[in-house]
């Protein structure tokens, strides 16, 4: 049977919204949800490769902003102040899962290993076949340390600009760029690894070596 | 321009512009082509990822809004004159966008009652028998039925005093809200108003197809939904208590 919508709330501007839901308004909260929702997940997502618990993240997120929205002066974009708390949010969990958590402070400022360029000049080349396999790139961004993923998928999974990734973060525009190049700089040796690997139980395979066995 | 010196360049601007001394590097190292088109490809790879968005499932507002109504940060809509005609699944949304106080309601049985009743009515055995034609009220908003059904015995609906029994629930709700609490009064007629026209709507339909179960499932639908209004209306007066 058709259902109609509501008149108000599903022609809410994002604007308006947000003024009602300061006041409390219901609809308005659910508003604000549905414009933000995909976008919230989606980094969750892509920073725990696990829908449940991007799905924890993305409602913990949301309650945290819903908590306090009052404080929402306009002074930046809501979306940027909204992905700024997803972020904390995904950082925070992480931390305490010490799955390979560093602090926010750790992941922006470099350490002796990060800093500076790589030093594989002399290294062998691998190019990655003119194009990007996409599961084995997810995996690969799974892999990645927190900071790095954050910053990767803010600036290349969802397009945010190196501006708004600083602000997101808490962090300059420069640090911003240069821990995007060596997210990528990261994924491309993860994925050369890859490569390898594949290229390896293709020769086994050709001489009849059982596949990944000794 | 050295590699080292390249890599550096794209550190500080991974995706350009970049010092024309690091193009011209370019032209005569393949290594840091190489390297250049990897990141390219990795870039232009990931954008992809964004393309097919994942979204979180509704379990996801359900529970955000339950724990925002806990937490007292939410209320309803002063009025839900908003809402147009909300049939069938539609009022469970209007019902559950419906905030606000009550009474504590002391007639739980009265939902569950509903629903055994629209239960009986549905376990009644069915035969296959020859088609019939779609009519009556509801064939614009039901699916054209056409196939074999059963045909219904309407005099159980004789035996069903069932509008005195919705009624007397009805009767107790109105009676139990707070004298101060006059929008919620009217917002619970209204949506009950809402619920009852469909109701008839559906008993009417069996009354003229008597043999189509389609309809009687649409009578139980509407039947749940009442339910559904009530349980609501005892899960507020719940919160009010607190």
């Amino acid at each position: 049977m058709a259902r109609t919508r509501p008149i108000d709330a599903g022609e809410l501007t994002e604007a308006e919204a947000i003024r009602r839901a300061q006041q409390g308004d219901a609809d308005a909260f659910e508003r604000i949800y549905r414009l933000h929702n995909r976008r919230v997940y989606a980094l969750c997502l892509r920073m725990v490769g696990n829908t449940a618990e991007a799905e924890d993240l993305t409602q913990e997120a949301f309650l945290q902003l819903f908590r306090k929205i009052a404080t929402f002066r306009g002074e930046s974009a809501f979306s940027t102040w909204l992905h700024r708390l997803s972020v904390n949010v995904v950082l925070m969990r992480l931390r305490k899962k010490s799955l390979a958590a560093t602090s926010l402070d750790e992941t922006i400022e470099p350490d002796d290993e990060s800093s500076g360029p790589r030093k594989d000049i002399g290294g062998p080349d691998l190019r990655l076949s003119g194009s990007v396999d996409r599961v084995n790139l997810e995996r690969a961004v799974e892999q990645l340390p927190p900071g790095y993923r954050s910053i990767f998928v803010l600036h290349d999974v969802q397009g945010y600009e190196h501006n708004e990734i600083a602000t997101i973060m808490n962090c300059s525009i420069g640090n911003s760029k240069s821990q995007l190049h060596k997210a990528r700089m990261r994924l491309r040796q993860l994925l050369q690894e890859t490569e390898r690997a594949r290229a390896r139980e293709e020769r086994k395979a050709a001489k009849g070596e059982p596949a990944g066995g000794k | 321009m050295l590699c080292e010196q390249f890599e550096r360049a794209i550190q500080d601007e991974p995706d350009g512009p970049w010092p024309a001394a690091a193009s011209l590097h370019l032209e005569t190292c393949p290594h840091c082509r190489l390297l250049r088109a990897d990141l390219d490809a990795i870039r232009v790879a990931s954008r992809q990822l964004s393309a097919d968005e994942a979204v979180p499932s509704e379990n996801v507002w359900i529970s955000l809004r339950s724990q925002l109504e806990s937490e007292g940060l939410i209320h309803a809509p002063h009025s839900v004159h908003h809402y147009g005609p909300v049939p069938g699944a539609g009022l469970t949304a209007l019902v559950h966008r419906w905030l606000g106080s009550a009474p504590r309601l002391a007639f739980a049985g009265a939902g569950l009652s509903l629903l055994l009743l629209a239960g009986a009515l549905l376990s009644i055995p069915a035969a296959p028998s020859a088609a019939v034609a779609s009519g009556g009220i509801l064939a614009t908003v039901l699916p054209a039925t056409i196939g074999n059904y059963a045909p219904v015995d309407a005099s159980l609906f004789a035996e069903v005093d069932l509008d005195h029994t919705l009624d007397g629930d009805m009767k107790r709700v109105m009676a139990s809200l707070p004298d101060h609490n006059a929008s919620l009064a009217i917002s619970l007629q209204e949506n009950l108003g809402i619920v009852d026209k469909l109701i008839a709507a559906c008993e009417k339909s069996m009354r003229e197809q008597p043999d189509n179960p389609v309809v009687r499932q649409y009578l139980y639908g509407a039947y749940q939904q009442k339910a559904v209004l009530l349980s609501t209306a005892i899960d507020r007066s719940t919160l009010e208590d607190r």
